[in-house]
């Protein structure tokens, strides 16, 4: 693969329409906010998200850019198929492709990094069809509607690492959260005197966020991570007028990346965001989160397998937290004199929740660039 | 490496969704829900008024003879000029004079109540002079006269087919006919009549002096509830009168002198129109739709602003109450049509073309007349420079006696009402 038709697909992904800058979506973020995003690239997705807060390529941490020494750039791409079994007995199968997060990079001094790309912060791409009948005019009349969206909230990070010493990097980034959906609600009536009804309209989100973080080797094979970030108000606007406001919840975790060997590489992370608080829009339907994963990384760095397991819990849904639990597997291969690589992945996810469970296959594609 | 690039765009760009999926709500679905509300608004047609004299009678592409309790109709026509002489030899200026030997009335009734018997119909000489002053009054001696012909409908439909090649070839298709020499040729599965009456010189006199012109009244009788209804100079079917003569060529102008030349040539009405009794009542503070003259009705419609804003119209249904049922017979049924204006010059206002609703109201009925309207109403709440103004008109107009009067708005009990279902505007940007 030549440089050029790497920087070339690399532009193709950066430039692709926003409304598909969507991480999976879920049945369970429709009630609430949203799907959260994953924050990982391929590599780290693949290890199960073990590898995200190490990872420069991962919008998770500002701290790991400090390792970057190099312009670099990385792009994310996954293709789910999820299939949604309802208690209430319905089946079915949908798909989606996302680009859920890219990143870019470079050294501003040599102790000092910047990077900025964005990725999925919340996923609302969704939609619904529902049955009825109803009274009108004093005659039952069976209607079916549909309420669609398609897009998001997307989280632009402007970041910062300085290497404070040979063993410690600090980070900080600004994040300004911005996007839409288009919504489309449409009721269609059985007697066609009825006319079709659609509304359409488009959701502006609007919020900004700051997030500081660490990383600490305490080892030459041992290193930790800890982050923060907090975020603003969510506003969603409809025609230019405040429809929603939501508290956005805090985010914190750690992790640990421990190098056994040459050629192998075990990570894990845990993580926490307090949903519950995001306002009485939510509801009782808001739930805190805990989130952990682990991973692992192997053979040489040109030419790695990784694998990963992760569990935790998804922030919307009715009765019991949700839970998520996934698998995951790929691998990578560098290419043009390390200047380029391309990742794999495949991840099986599994959500249950009150009178819902998802089962998710995602293909994962990656692609970094150091021209 | 090539070609996992390329299946990387590949991936790219078969970005394939299917996002939608049945919904398990309330659990799993948006916070909103799509409402649907419905209701009467019954004081927002206001400004309603009726004009008349919009179609005469004589104006219309139909006219109507009709024997109903309480009600009588009868259709007249007066000929073309006919020529008197004729030039045997292109243009030579000298002329000599035709003889007309016999005549062909031909009639299309466009419509009938196929459900009455022994229906009739009966020609009458009536005056040349006749004009769009008559009225049922003044032409009312001339239908006391001996009828010129008359022929029973029932009858000749009840005769054979003649599907002979030589009568298909001259007549162009197959006829029935009676022992009285009348030929029917029926279309549109017997819906349309074409009716030819054979006279002779006694029946349809050629009078010079009056170049050959002569008037013809049509009454229709049954055994209950006649009425026919027949094609005007205004329709495509127009009765029409052939003339059959004769003239004589002078030995001087022609290389076949004192030879004998048999032609015919046909004539339109000059002049139609029907007249009934009782007539169209005048206008009154109703809402008055059809009739002879034309009557229309003119509504105007205040919007409420809310449905401009937040609702989406899905049914609009506007309600008229009948004052009275309307005259005539089960098949006088009639359409009224509702059209919208380009502009409001109130009476004068250019209507669009098409109607955009219409509902068939039949005699004798006084059920509550709904038209459906939604696709206007609904132009009228996304679209606020058009005039919400709806005209009544009946379809065709002054073809017949018939006519409908509603209630208006200053009848509070029974006034126009505007029917609504409209979709409340769905909470986007909750959650």
């Amino acid at each position: 693969m030549t440089l050029r038709l790497m920087v070339a697909l690399t532009v193709v992904m950066a430039v692709w329409p926003s409304g598909r800058l969507a991480a999976q979506d879920s049945q369970f973020g429709i009630r609430g906010l949203g799907t959260p995003g994953k924050w990982e690239s391929v590599r780290a997705r693949s290890a199960g998200g073990a590898f995200a807060p190490f990872d420069a390529f991962s919008p998770l941490l500002d701290a790991s850019l400090a390792d970057v020494r190099r312009m670099s750039a990385g792009v994310t791409s996954s293709t789910s198929w999820r299939s949604v079994d309802a208690v209430s007995g319905s089946d079915v199968s949908l798909r989606g492709t996302r680009f859920p997060a890219m990143v870019i990079m470079g050294p501003l001094t040599s102790r000092i990094t910047i990077g900025g790309g964005f990725a999925t912060y919340l996923d609302r791409s969704f939609g619904i069809t529902t049955q009825d009948t109803i009274d009108l005019r004093g005659v039952p009349q069976p209607v079916s509607d549909e309420v669609t969206s398609d897009g998001g909230v997307t989280d632009l990070r402007l970041a910062a690492a300085i290497r404070l010493h040979r063993r410690i990097a600090l980070g900080a980034g600004m994040h300004l959260l911005t996007g839409s959906s288009r919504v489309i609600a449409t009721r269609r009536f059985e007697d066609t005197t009825y006319r079709t009804s659609a509304s359409r309209d488009e959701v502006a989100y609007e919020g900004a966020g700051a997030s500081v973080n660490a990383l600490i080797d305490v080892h030459p094979d041992l290193r930790i991570a800890g982050w923060f970030r907090s975020d603003t108000k969510l506003r969603a606007d409809v025609s230019g007028r405040t429809a929603a406001e939501n508290d956005l919840p805090l985010t914190y975790g750690a992790g640990v990346l421990w190098r056994p060997g040459g050629q192998a590489i075990i990570a894990g992370t845990v993580a926490w965001r307090n949903w519950a608080s995001t306002g009485p829009a939510a509801g009782p339907n808001a739930h805190d989160t805990f989130n952990w994963s682990l991973g692992a990384e192997l053979g040489s760095a040109s030419s790695p397998i990784r694998f990963g397991l992760r569990g935790g819990q998804l922030p919307f849904g009715v009765g019991q937290t949700p839970t998520e639990v996934g698998y995951s597997a790929g691998l990578g291969r560098q290419f043009s004199g390390g200047r380029g690589r391309l990742d794999l992945g495949i991840e099986r996810l599994e959500r249950k929740g009150t009178g819902l469970r998802e089962r998710v296959w995602t293909f994962l594609l990656g692609l970094t660039v150091r021209p | 490496m090539r070609r996992l690039a390329l299946g990387f765009l590949l991936v790219a760009a078969a970005c394939t969704e299917e996002a939608t999926a049945p919904g398990d709500c309330p659990n799993f679905c948006p916070g909103g829900q799509i409402v649907v509300l419905d209701s009467i608004f019954t004081t927002i047609i206001e400004r309603d008024s009726a004009f008349g004299g919009y179609l005469q009678p004589y104006q219309s592409g139909a006219m109507t003879a009709a024997d109903l309790p309480g009600l009588q109709s009868r259709a007249l026509f007066v000929l073309n000029p006919m020529i008197t002489r004729v030039a045997p030899k292109a243009g030579d200026t000298t002329t000599v004079p035709i003889v007309v030997d016999s005549s062909r009335l031909a009639l299309r009734m466009v419509r009938r109540n196929r459900a009455t018997t022994n229906l009739w119909l009966k020609l009458y000489a009536i005056p040349i002079t006749t004009d769009s002053t008559a009225t049922f009054a003044s032409v009312d001696p001339s239908f006391a006269a001996t009828p010129v012909d008359s022929v029973s409908i029932d009858d000749l439909l009840s005769r054979p087919l003649i599907t002979d090649t030589a009568t298909v070839r001259f007549w162009g298709d197959t006829i029935q006919t009676d022992s009285a020499g009348h030929i029917l040729i029926t279309t549109d599965s017997a819906k349309i009549l074409t009716l030819f009456f054979q006279f002779d010189t006694l029946k349809a006199p050629f009078v010079v002096a009056d170049s050959g012109r002569l008037g013809f009244g049509i009454r229709a009788t049954a055994d209950s509830q006649a009425s026919a209804t027949f094609g005007t100079v205004e329709s495509s079917d127009v009765p029409t009168m052939l003339w059959f003569f004769h003239y004589t060529i002078p030995d001087t102008v022609s290389a076949t002198p004192d030879s004998v030349v048999h032609t015919s040539q046909p004539r339109a009405p000059q002049f139609d129109t029907f007249v009934f009794d009782p007539p169209t009542a005048p206008l009154d503070s109703n809402l008055a739709v059809g009739g002879a003259p034309a009557a229309r009705s003119l509504v105007h419609v205040t919007m409420p602003a809310f449905l401009r804003d937040s609702f989406d119209i899905v049914r609009a249904t506007f309600i008229f109450v009948p004052v009275v049922p309307s005259p005539g017979s089960a098949a006088d049924s009639f359409t009224v049509e509702a059209r919208s204006i380009q502009t409001d010059l109130g009476a004068k206002s250019p209507l669009t073309l098409g109607a955009i609703g219409s509902v068939i109201v039949h005699p004798g009925s006084s059920d509550t007349v709904r038209i459906e309207l939604t696709d206007l109403v609904r132009a009228w709440a996304i679209d606020t420079t058009m005039p919400t103004v709806l005209v009544l008109k009946q379809q065709p107009e002054a073809t017949s006696f018939t006519a409908i009067r509603f209630y208006s708005s200053r009848t509070p009990a029974f006034r126009p009402a505007l029917h609504l279902t409209y979709v409340k505007r769905f909470p986007f940007g909750e959650p």
